[in-house]
């Protein structure tokens, strides 16, 4: 153990909570090498006349004082209670009232938009060409067969649908009776 | 015949609720206040006055202050003792409290020069009365060298800074553990050894030629 280890592990040595190995290299230091030992011994020294102060003793007024400070802070923290209980009502009334305000000036403004909505127009445009007309069977009875009969004409017919919507006017229909 | 017994039936002693409170440790103590037992505090008051008295008197070196806040520190307790956790020791946290205000202090002290002048005046004046709580059996000149190498220490303590002061009064005055001072100052294991080992140091080169 050099000098430098010993000064790290002086604090642990003074204190005795070095292990068996530790602390014989300690003590094999101290003997070898007479600048650590004297500094142990000042330190140790030193150390001793703190720990022997005398105790400081309290005044005579203490606990009257300590009482009196306690009767007040009892009554301050029952005085509160009441205020703490009207502030935290007066809070929740608060963010109660300001979510009602926000709400209500939500639905005011939705509906102000929903009143002005603009959709986009429907068009539909004709194609240049005629079409040649449907002569296939009707496309439901087409599409009910099962099996063996060509499904195309009703591809067709869906197909062009649109073209035969545009070609069409459209009638006002009532459904009411 | 029964009622014959019952005239001979010695009556128990049954232990007063102060003397059942002494019983028990810090935890059971705080327990008992916490559970409503008013007489609880007074106990906790009792353990802790003296120690805590000096301890910050020996970290702010100012008797009068150290009370005041040794108070302040129980009325904390008082109003806080519900947030305390009790997985941990309650001397640990009393210390804390105490040691957090001794640190405001000392602060406080360091940006208004002018109070810690007057607050020295008044010592001064505290020492310039007569011994009056040495022992008066002693010789004079032994009672003369008892207190000046008292004042010497004290003052020595106070030369320290105050990080190294906080940890050495922790250490050597209350006997705390380093995990403890650990706890206590916010610091890790190896701040405080290293704060110790310096403090350690420091105090015996101060002090080394009045001793000698």
């Amino acid at each position: 153990m050099d000098c430098r280890d010993f000064r790290e592990k002086h604090v642990a040595f003074v204190d005795d909570t070095l292990a068996g190995i530790e602390l014989v290299g300690m003590q094999c230091h101290i003997a070898e090498c007479e600048c650590c030992a004297s500094q142990d011994a000042k330190v140790r020294r030193a150390l001793l006349l703190f720990r022997n102060l005398p105790s400081i003793e309290l005044s005579a007024g203490f606990a009257a004082r300590l009482d009196a400070r306690l009767k007040e802070t009892r009554q301050n923290d029952l005085s509160a209670l009441p205020a703490q209980g009207f502030r935290r009502g007066a809070i929740a009334a608060a963010i109660a009232s300001a979510v009602m305000i926000g709400y209500i000036g939500t639905n005011l403004y939705d509906a102000d938009r929903t009143s002005h909505v603009l959709m986009a127009p429907v068009v539909a445009s004709t194609p240049d060409h005629d079409l040649t007309p449907i002569t296939t069977p009707s496309p439901a009875i087409v599409a009910s067969v099962s099996a063996g009969f060509a499904i195309w004409p009703a591809a067709l017919f869906a197909e062009q649908a649109p073209v035969h919507f545009a070609h069409s006017r459209p009638e006002p229909v009532n459904y009411t009776r | 015949m029964a009622d014959l017994a019952r005239k001979h039936v010695i009556p128990a002693i049954v232990p007063s609720v102060r003397e059942r409170l002494q019983a028990l440790d810090d935890s059971g103590v705080v327990t008992a206040f916490l559970g409503g037992e008013e007489r609880a505090f007074a106990e906790l008051v009792t353990r802790y006055q003296t120690r805590l008295l000096n301890f910050v008197y020996r970290t702010i070196g100012d008797r009068e202050k150290a009370e005041d806040l040794v108070q302040e520190v129980f009325i904390r307790v008082y109003r806080h003792l519900h947030r305390f956790d009790r997985s941990k020791k309650f001397s640990t946290w009393v210390y804390t409290i105490a040691s957090n205000l001794a640190k405001n202090e000392l602060r406080n002290r360091s940006r208004n020069p002018l109070v810690l002048f007057q607050q020295v005046q008044k010592n001064w004046e505290d020492e310039d009365r007569p011994l009056q709580f040495e022992d008066p059996t002693s010789r004079p000149d032994d009672m003369y060298r008892k207190r000046h190498l008292r004042e010497i220490v004290e003052e020595t303590v106070a030369k320290l800074p105050e990080h190294h002061r906080n940890v050495f009064v922790l250490r050597e005055l209350e006997g705390k553990s380093y995990e403890e001072i650990a706890e206590i100052t916010e610091c890790n294991l190896g701040t405080v050894k290293s704060r110790l080992n310096r403090a350690r140091n420091s105090f015996a080169e101060i002090i080394a030629p009045y001793v000698d």
